[in-house]
């Protein structure tokens, strides 16, 4: 009995741990303002070639971490989002993936 | 005057028409060819697990775009590129017709 109290209470100290490892929102606004330029505006295109840039308020936090990831890394390509994303540190994605994924109909914006 | 009234006709027709030619896809279509998609994605784009995007409300063209580079390989996932091996454009068009007509994904702004 004790053991599974003790398990019990472990597990309950190292969850908010895990949590807490998500992005602060507060910050990722902030950090955020560059992005606004191209997806802050409805309906904005891309060139060359044509596309509307993607919509990114309300999408989850994990894809939008793998995502910046993957243009920081050179995973994925794409001239603009690769620059953007070489200049951000993994506590800069993670704060402005919360941002976003709390923005939009799937979460409370602020 | 005639002729400018034909142009005017002819104006008003080529505005009409050009939505449609350049948005192919068909929203029924889409649903019933996204059965294999909805594994991950949620059949209303809803993904089901986060580390796969939502696509529901996302914008059409950006999904023809995502699919397209997926099939041609300037978009790397083993996952995606099994799943959009064998799409034709035309079922690209239609996914992506019935994705970004569900409601979900939102632009952001400074507010």
């Amino acid at each position: 009995m004790r053991k599974i109290i003790c398990v019990t209470f472990l597990i309950c100290l190292a969850l908010p741990g895990l949590t807490l490892a998500a992005g602060d929102a507060v910050e990722g606004k902030i950090k955020a303002y560059t992005c606004t330029g191209c997806h802050g505006i409805p309906g904005y295109n891309n060139v060359y070639p044509t596309y509307k840039v993607p919509k990114i308020g309300g999408q989850n936090y994990e894809y939008l971490v793998i995502a910046l990831k993957a243009y920081r890394d050179g995973q994925r390509h794409h001239p603009t989002m690769e620059l953007q994303a070489q200049s951000l540190s993994d506590q800069d994605i993670e704060d402005v993936a919360a941002y976003f994924a709390a923005l939009g109909s799937q979460g409370d914006a602020e | 005057m005639i002729t400018f009234r034909r142009i005017t006709i002819l104006a008003t027709l080529l505005i009409l028409l050009s939505p449609a030619a350049l948005m192919a896809g068909d929203p029924q279509a889409g649903q019933e060819k996204a059965t294999v998609c909805q594994a991950c994605h949620g059949l209303d784009g809803k993904s089901i697990l986060p580390e796969y995007p939502n696509l529901a409300g996302q914008h059409e063209s950006y999904i023809v775009k995502a699919l397209k580079d997926y099939r041609s390989g300037l978009r790397q996932n083993a996952i995606m590129a099994s799943f959009v091996a064998n799409l034709t454009d035309q079922d690209i068009e239609d996914l992506a017709a019935w994705y970004s007509s569900q409601d979900g994904l939102e632009d952001i702004s400074i507010k």
